[in-house]
């Protein structure tokens, strides 16, 4: 495989890349963000980190669920943790230790007397209130990211796999293969993908894996155009000749010689591309395509969000994190591309 | 539902028609009629049963107010343009057919609020002995909106016509071989139709409308390119006077309409211009109304009934608001158990889910506590429903005793219940976006029962139709209502474990069968109600349908130079804003002096009365 070393020109590509403040600062954000939602359960859960019951400690955070009988409850379904948080009032040696939002994304929270959505209340910790059916929004914006940033990563990772074996292999080996396979990724490229999704969709269930593979089947011809010129252009170099000359095989060639070669093309289209996955899952949770309901999803608040529009906090909650996000992707994308570019004689604007 | 979904699709089609149709192509294209003298003429047949008992109604209370006044123009929408003006063959079966149909007046109807008969195109009418035919007198004043006097031809007509296959409407074929046996024409005002068999309620099946015989003459298979755009002739109170494709359209009223002296008709229809606007979003719709540009707005869910209540127009009473009890058959919506599934063929599972399902959670939550858990399959039928179902309450206890009983009785590390290996886990389809949210309360609150639902949208039609083909576990919908409970189609064997048929619960039970037969077949009146209530304790005691919740009433808000009736409403109505509806509509009227003293407070932003009326005549409960 390829192996990264840190040769001196790689390191004066991260150098640049931390020249360029935004992009650099972008990331930093974008890891944090990554990383907070990673471990979303800990800060944004209707379970509570740590209970103390009848002097015995209890995590329910990850794992099964505990059933309310353990609590002296007479159900035996999930605890309803804030019911039993009232129980403990006035209590010194039982307490629950509840997350900084004491909400899951997907529990309704219905408060006596009024309706749903709820404004922005910091006394209840709805930090950006709730949406139409009283769900925190601060829980499915976190939650709905961690699962559209997945999503984006792996259609990532999957789509340039495939994409890049194949724009090399066409260049690499040219002639007809290089001939049919150009032909069948034109017909392939001019396939409504939205549409074939939402057609797909409705036949069956959506689940986040069968989304992955949806868009990874209909998502990794566009890196095979560059990958192929490339592969072209190194083909006729010295140092494949002289490989060839050696005997290696042409998969040794493609993988071992002309790939590292052409990362910095990867590199540069990857942000981008984390940028399209995002909206593509938005754009199908907002038609009421993408995963099922009750799945937190920006697609799903921002349509709330469109009809009630006069519930503001919905709408622009999302609309600012969406912004916020694709910002920073496009700005890291931008300090990558910068960065890999060999013309260092650029200016960066 | 159903109509919702019609509306997802016509309104994606019809945003392409509009841009390859030509703009503003405003005023009637003419179409010019086939030659009348190819039609051939129907021979008089003396009426050979005797003792005819001829009957009219002159004393069922009519529904317009006497106060109303003519004139005015009133300003609605359309969420879609049609794809045509027919009223049949392809694509004519569009959220606005009403409109057209509803001036395609039939010789008689029901009263809604007394169920008898009441005049339409027939002056007068009797039964004959058999139950198998009616005979009409037509009013001699009936005529087309282009003058020509509506007569005997104009039925025999009706029947070719119908009966014609250039009309591309395979449904009207059927139903008008099936269900009609024949016309016949006794003179120029007198007909009988009988239907094939004697059906209970005959007169509901008998109701039919003239099609204007000097308009299309013979059709051939052109029809339905030909007419897509016509202006047909009608009979009702408006008719079509100006559209621009893709638009608008607007209604005239008749000036000297035939009808409008009939005791029925007496204070209704009484604006003179009706104008649709298409706006393709409710919300950018109830804005328009908001700001006056539209007259009324159906305010029935509670989004928009509490949507911008302190906006001026409401606070000051510059727009009025009613509710309004209407007492009519309730659709059939619920969760609806297919019992092809292997979970779900086992009775414990199907009322271990009724339990488990928290409707009143949904009702309190997201619809305000103001709409109503529906008792049954079939709810409102009057005399029809059986007063004593009540549906099964919210009890995660009992679901858990209940799924115990089909073996689910662990509970794994999710909570979810567990029979060896296999979760207790379901799919609940559903084809209206709008039910997405409470869903998920179902789908939260069911959890606590151990029963895990899977939630699954599907594009409106791709819903329906994997419903009719019996792939679903669960499917959440409702079925439009007829105005007596049928339990064939959805209940008998002849129709289970078959697709395309409305047994969508694959119910197959020779019990059910058998007092199905009994119903269908009887046209006493007595023995049905009867069997119609004991049906509905079978189908109840199966667990096969899982009601949800329905408004049991309609909400309008309208700006306040509209006047309605005192009672603004029959029991079947769905609107106190119905423009057309020969039964309940067009009651409203326009008011200029008000309308000025509305303008007047606008300006001076004087307040006005805003009480919101409740009319709670026909209130059931």
């Amino acid at each position: 495989m390829i192996k990264l070393r840190f040769d001196p020109l790689t390191l004066k590509k991260f150098r640049r890349f931390r020249e360029i403040k935004r992009g650099y600062y972008s990331l930093l954000i974008m890891l944090f963000l990554l990383f907070a939602a990673m471990f979303a359960e800990l800060w944004i859960n209707s379970r509570p980190l740590m209970v103390k019951y009848e002097g015995q400690y209890f995590f329910p955070t990850y794992g099964s669920i505990i059933p309310g009988t353990e609590f002296g409850l007479d159900y035996p379904s999930e605890t309803k943790y804030r019911e039993l948080l009232k129980k403990f009032e006035g209590q010194n040696e039982n307490w629950a230790l509840m997350p900084l939002i004491p909400y899951n994304a997907v529990e309704t929270h219905s408060i006596e007397g009024e309706y749903p959505p709820y404004p922005p209340n910091a006394k209840l910790k709805h930090y950006l209130g709730t949406d139409t059916i009283g769900r925190d929004i601060v829980a499915r914006l976190v939650y709905g990211f961690r699962i559209c940033i997945f999503f984006s990563l792996l259609v990532l990772v999957f789509s340039y796999a495939i994409g890049i074996i194949m724009g090399c292999a066409m260049g690499f080996l040219g002639g007809k293969f290089d001939m049919i396979m150009q032909r069948i990724i034109e017909i392939w490229s001019n396939i409504p993908v939205l549409y074939i999704i939402i057609v797909i969709a409705s036949i069956v269930t959506p689940n986040f894996w069968i989304m992955v593979t949806l868009a990874v089947i209909f998502g990794w011809h566009p890196i095979t155009y560059y990958m192929r010129a490339v592969t072209y252009k190194e083909k006729a170099r010295e140092y494949v000749q002289a490989a060839r000359s050696l005997g290696a095989s042409p998969m040794r060639i493609i993988l071992k010689q002309i790939m590292p070669n052409t990362l910095s093309v990867v590199v540069t289209f990857a942000p981008f591309a984390i940028a399209g996955g995002i909206t593509m899952i938005t754009a199908l949770d907002y038609l009421g395509f993408g995963l099922p309901a009750p799945t937190p999803s920006w697609g799903e608040l921002l349509s709330q969000g469109q009809k009630n529009l006069d519930d503001y906090w919905i709408v622009w909650s999302v609309i600012v994190f969406m912004i916020s996000v694709l910002v920073m992707v496009t700005f890291i994308g931008e300090a990558v591309r910068e960065a890999f570019d060999p013309k260092k004689f650029t200016v960066y604007k | 539902m159903k109509i919702l979904w019609i509306l997802g699709i016509v309104s994606l089609l019809s945003g392409c028609n509009q841009c390859s149709s030509q703009e503003s192509t405003d005023g009637a294209q003419t179409t010019t009629s086939t030659n009348t003298a190819d039609l051939k003429s129907y021979p008089n047949t003396p009426i050979t049963e005797e003792n005819l008992k001829w009957l009219t109604n002159e004393t069922d209370a009519p529904l317009g107010s006497p106060d109303a006044i003519k004139g005015g123009t009133f300003k609605a929408f359309m969420l879609t343009y049609p794809l045509t003006f027919r009223s049949v063959g392809p694509d004519s079966n569009h959220s606005l057919r009403s409109l057209f149909l509803d001036n395609d007046l039939s010789l008689i109807y029901s009263h809604p609020n007394t169920q008898n008969i009441i005049p339409g195109i027939a002056e007068s009418w009797a039964f004959s002995s058999d139950k198998k035919s009616m005979y009409f007198k037509i009013n001699p004043n009936a005529r087309w909106s282009d003058g020509v006097p509506i007569r005997a031809d104009d039925f025999m007509y009706m029947l070719e016509f119908y009966r014609s296959k250039h009309i591309l409407s395979p449904f009207r074929n059927n139903y008008y071989t099936e269900m009609i046996d024949k016309i016949v024409k006794h003179d120029d005002l007198t007909i009988s139709i009988s239907s094939t068999k004697p059906r209970p309620d005959i007169h509901e099946y008998l109701a039919l409308g003239p099609v204007p015989r000097h308009f299309y003459g013979v059709i051939d298979k052109d029809f339905v390119k030909k007419y897509n755009w016509s202006i047909i002739p009608n009979s009702g109170p408006y008719i079509l006077e100006k559209f621009s494709k893709g638009k608008s359209l607007v209604f005239k009223r008749k000036k000297d309409w035939w009808a409008k002296d009939l005791r029925f008709n007496k204070g209704r229809f009484n604006v003179d211009r009706i104008s649709f606007k298409t706006i393709r979003d409710q919300n950018t719709a109830f804005t328009y109304f908001m700001k006056g540009q539209l007259d009324s707005f159906n305010l029935t869910q509670p989004d928009y009934w509490y949507k911008d209540e302190k906006a001026r127009p409401l606070v000051n009473g510059y727009i009025k608001r009613h509710v309004f009890y209407n007492d009519l058959p309730r659709p059939s919506r619920g969760f609806w158990m297919n019992q092809a599934s292997v979970l779900l063929s086992d009775i414990h599972i199907r009322r271990g889910i009724a339990y488990s399902i928290d409707a009143n959670k949904v009702i309190k939550q997201v619809l305000r506590g103001e709409s109503q858990r529906l008792s049954q399959v079939f709810t409102g039928y009057g005399k029809y429903t059986n007063p004593n179902i009540k549906p099964l309450p919210f009890d995660p206890k009992k679901a858990a005793a209940s799924f115990a009983k089909a073996g689910f009785t662990k509970r794994g590390g999710d909570g979810i219940l567990m029979k060896g290996r296999q979760r207790l886990s379901i799919e609940v389809r559903y084809g209206n976006k709008q039910n997405g949210d409470r869903l998920a309360i179902v789908k939260e609150s069911a959890k606590e029962a151990g029963l895990e639902l899977v939630i699954k949208y599907m594009d409106g039609s791709a819903f329906f139709k994997s419903v009719l083909e019996k792939k679903h576990q669960i499917a959440f919908m409702g079925w439009s209502v007829s105005s007596k409970p049928s339990y064939w189609q959805g209940f008998h064997t002849d129709n289970a474990n078959k697709p395309q048929t409305n047994n969508i619960t694959n119910t197959s039970d020779p019990a059910l069968d058998k007092k199905i037969e009994i119903y269908r077949a009887s046209i006493n009146t007595d023995e049905r109600i009867s069997l119609a209530k004991e049906i509905q304790q079978m189908i109840q005691d199966r667990v096969l349908q899982i009601p949800s919740w329905e408004a049991f009433y309609f909400r309008n808000g309208y700006w306040r130079w509209w006047k309605l009736p005192k009672v603004p409403g029959s029991k079947e109505s769905g609107s106190s804003f119905d423009p057309t509806g020969y039964t309940s509509g067009g009651l409203y009227w326009y008011d200029k002096a008000e309308h000025d003293k509305v303008k007047a407070a606008m300006k001076s932003k004087t307040k006005l009365d805003n009480t919101v009326e409740t009319y709670d005549q026909y209130k059931t409960n």
